[in-house]
């Protein structure tokens, strides 16, 4: 690699979780320990065998950078990057269409069809009335398939879409979804698309909700998910040996990506930087990894190696960390390969446990809290972790968050299909 | 340190050509269309009858391995099937053979993968409808009727990255990877960055797929209501032409470190030169009249490869036979190569729109038209529209200018991607 080579600046960062509407209140939440696990509000989950998850809640219209007529065509997860991007825009003063929007480009994490619950509903009355669906009448004058607006909230690329519009970015764009990998996949993506030079500035991040019937029951069927339903609070516990399935989260993570001399020619103030991607692909099982780690233990490495550092520089892994009992145990072995048993090795923690797993969404909205871990030096601990998992036996934040200065960071999505990605963030010398 | 390059050593391609890149190459060097009527589902009374689907489709000729089938929707079987060609036409694999544990292991580990998808199916969800149609929008009642009508497998079923996993595990791929769910741009999407894994130091290969199958009922219908389908036939660039035509399949291609590819005596079909993307921010659906991100993508991807406009030999166009797309489309062709711009074609009045598969068939298909030294002719362009006054848009195959192609995407959301491509040597 050449020493010429572009460096990428993270100079702003938007967040909408279940435990804050933006980054403050959710940073607040993390470092205190604060979770954003519920009975589910938003639909009757009283037939499913899980009814718990992290739901936004209270997300005000006026967040939508959009105006009234175009907002419509936003679907809930389109809502959520919406403000999250919106408030890294603002976070990072700078404004893409009036500043070089060719220049822009835009990643994202999501990017499935996606077809709302009551939007499913209304199609089944009109189309399947017995629940096998009559073609003849999807042309018939009135049809649920001639709503423009409807098409366009359920296409992969609304949500793209709708982020071009609202902030004017014109250069590379392009969505990127490989499940619960999707999120650091996307900033990885942005991250090479600055570096190489094909843009000077990214926004980029992830956006899911799957906390809807269809995605509870997707995940019910597959018996993924935990059943402690009358402890919401404790249900998400990664490493703890009694964990038992994951619990879905949603909400929205993104983060202004900028070439370095640029982010200092304006002055902008620098939250760390995003200094290395790594992929792998475990191919081993569509849901799992190697228990020996294989597979995470590559992406790890990749980024290592892409960011130029030693595996002894790494100070705080944010972690996969889902709370099942195969994710925890492989991760952790992968953990040990690159960096050591304890007490070597950097510490480790996973902030599911209080926001739950945000599928797509999950990756983006970690490097955040891995890039405001390294800004404010202080490291969240592992909530909800009170049996320590003798098999995932790394160096656990536990108790209380830490406060710990950290020179450099990783931060990890696995997702199902078999696609890891690790990202590794650098604290900028002198920060706050 | 002189840059990787990165060549071109396997293609694949499943269409309603055929299920092999020389049908279709067969198919976009005749006169006739493999566009047919859709027999999938009745469309009787429909005023859309017509798309490119694969007939027949056997499941069992495309993926052997049944234990697979329960995992798999049709538009993964295109994609395991196209990749499963290309890799057998690279030979890519081979070598691992001959590796000690270790060495395979490395093997793996520098073998990345590269999908675009549709990023799923409205049918995905139809699996739920009986148990709406039992529980009259009670959402309880929805509940406990799923658990019964729907299979465990169903969300893994539904991945939008399903063809990035298997092709994985069936060919043991480990290294760099992703999948594009960027409409019809995540074709060229995958290319570029399966050609940047390699070029990047962190890859030696790359297996490349991008497949789709948007021949679905509600999709007919919801194009149709956008006014985005033809009646009969995709007239690319003719003033009569009223839109495009669905068609499905997959397209794949084989990426290899080129010193490695010719240190393993590879047969090399091309090169990857460079690519571009830019977008417009107009929203889903709407094109800009200039073809603004058209002309910038390409305009990147010759920066990418170090070229000038007069470098590109033949051009295989976007060419979806819309109205908006195809003026504008023109309208950027001219911006960037002038009045004497190379020989354009394109090829999906030959086999439909694949959306996300199309860039992966277009490029495999760019490089066959480089081996035979011809760009073919578009048979249903009778008299051009006035946008693309001035464009060599050939409705006789002619032989291409240089050694070089460019092939050109555009997705939904604004999105346009550009690919160059070159003949191996001794052209």
């Amino acid at each position: 690699m050449s020493a010429a080579r572009r460096r990428v600046a993270i100079t702003g960062i938007g967040l909408v979780t279940p435990v804050g509407l933006d980054v403050a209140s959710t940073w607040d939440a993390v470092i205190a320990g604060r979770g954003g696990i519920r009975p589910i509000e938003s639909f009757d989950a009283g037939g499913f065998p899980v009814r718990i998850a992290g739901e936004v809640r209270g997300l005000a219209e006026d967040r939508l950078p959009l105006p009234r007529r175009v907002a419509k065509l936003a679907g809930r997860y389109h809502r959520f990057a919406l403000a999250a991007a919106a408030e890294a825009l603002a976070d990072a003063a700078i404004v893409p269409s009036t500043s070089d929007p060719e220049r822009w480009g835009c990643v994202v994490g999501s990017g499935m069809l996606g077809v709302a619950y009551d939007d499913l509903a209304d199609f089944q009355r009109r189309h399947a009335p017995a629940g096998e669906l009559v073609t003849g009448g999807l042309l018939s004058e009135g049809a649920a398939s001639a709503d423009p607006v409807a098409f366009c909230r359920s296409h992969a690329l609304g949500g793209l879409a709708l982020l071009l519009r609202a902030f004017g970015i014109r250069g590379p764009s392009s969505s990127v979804h490989t499940a619960c990998a999707s999120g650091g996949q996307a900033l990885g993506t942005a991250l090479r698309l600055v570096r190489s030079g094909r843009a000077d500035r990214a926004l980029a991040g992830g956006f899911d909700s799957m906390v809807t019937p269809v995605g509870l029951a997707g995940f019910c069927l597959l018996g993924a998910l935990s059943t402690d339903n009358d402890e919401p609070d404790r249900a998400s516990r990664p490493f703890d040996r009694t964990r038992n399935g994951f619990v879905l989260g949603e909400g929205a993570g993104f983060l202004v990506l900028e070439e370095w001399e640029r982010a200092c020619a304006r002055g902008a103030r620098i939250h760390a930087e995003l200094a290395g991607d790594g992929s792998s692909l475990s191919s081993y099982r569509i849901t799992d990894s190697h228990p020996s780690g294989d597979g995470p233990i590559q992406a790890m490495r990749a980024a290592l190696r892409d960011a130029g550092v030693a595996a002894a520089e790494v100070g705080y892994v944010n972690a996969h960390g889902t709370s099942t009992p195969m994710n925890d145990r492989s991760e952790c072995a992968a953990i040990r390969a690159v960096f050591g048993p304890p007490p070597d090795g950097p510490w480790v923690s996973s902030t599911k446990a209080l926001l739950g797993h945000a599928i797509a969404a999950a990756g983006a909205i970690e490097a955040a809290i891995t890039a405001l871990a390294l800004h404010h030096g202080v490291l969240p601990a592992n909530a909800n972790l009170s049996e320590r998992d003798p098999d995932c036996d790394v160096r656990l934040v536990l108790g209380e968050s830490r406060r710990e200065p950290v020179r450099v960071a990783l931060s990890n999505s696995f997702g199902f299909g078999g696609s890891n990605s690790s990202l590794v963030l650098r604290a900028v010398e002198n920060a706050a | 340190m002189t840059p990787r390059r990165v060549a071109v050593t396997g293609i694949g391609a499943i269409t309603a050509c055929g299920i092999s890149v020389d049908a279709a190459w067969a198919g976009v060097t005749s006169r006739t269309s493999a566009l047919g009527p859709i027999t999938r589902w009745d469309v009787t009374g429909w005023p859309r009858r017509i798309a490119g689907e694969v007939v027949p489709f056997d499941a069992r000729a495309l993926v052997a391995d049944r234990k697979l089938h329960k995992y798999l929707r049709r538009r993964d079987f295109f994609g395991l099937y196209a990749a499963d060609q290309a890799i057998d036409d690279s030979a890519v694999l081979a070598p691992r053979q001959a590796l000690d544990a270790a060495a395979r292991e490395r093997f793996s580990d520098r073998s990345a993968v590269w999908v675009g998808s549709g990023g799923g199916s409205y049918a995905d969800q139809y699996d739920f409808l009986p148990a709406l149609a039992g529980s009259a929008g009670d959402a309880a009642a929805f509940a406990r009727a799923v658990e019964s009508s729907v299979t465990p497998m169903w969300l893994l079923q539904s991945l939008p990255n399903n063809v990035l996993c298997h092709v994985g595990i069936r060919h043991d791929l480990k290294g760099p990877n992703g999948c594009f769910t960027s409409h019809s741009v995540s074709g060229i999407g995958a290319i570029a960055a399966g050609a940047a894994s390699i070029t990047d130091g962190d890859a030696d290969r790359a297996v490349v797929v991008a497949h789709d199958a948007p021949v679905e009922p509600e999709v007919i219908a919801r194009y149709h209501a956008l006014g985005l389908l033809s009646a009969e036939q995709v007239r690319p660039f003719d003033t009569r032409r009223d839109g495009t035509v669905l068609g499905e399949g997959a397209g794949a291609l084989v990426l290899e470190h080129a010193e490695e590819a010719r240190a393993r005596g590879a047969r090399v079909l091309g090169e990857i030169l460079g690519s571009g993307q830019a977008a417009e921010d107009g929203g889903l659906l709407d094109v800009r009249e200039d073809g603004d991100a058209v002309a910038r993508a390409i305009g990147a991807a010759l920066e990418d490869a170090a070229l000038t406009p007069d470098d590109v030999g033949m051009i295989v166009a976007h060419a979806n036979g819309t109205r908006a797309s195809d003026a504008s489309e023109a309208r950027a062709l001219a911006r960037v190569f002038g009045a004497d711009g190379p020989p354009i074609t394109g090829f999906k009045w030959a086999f439909g729109h694949l959306l996300a598969g199309s860039g992966a068939v277009e490029s495999a298909l760019a490089l066959c038209a480089l081996r035979a030294r011809v760009v073919p002719a578009i048979p249903t362009l009778r008299e051009p529209d006035e946008a693309a006054a001035g464009l060599a848009i050939c409705r006789r195959a002619v032989e291409p200018r240089t050694d070089v192609a460019l092939v050109v995407s555009r997705g939904f959301a604004g999105t346009a991607a550009a690919l160059l491509l070159r003949a191996p040597a001794r052209w």
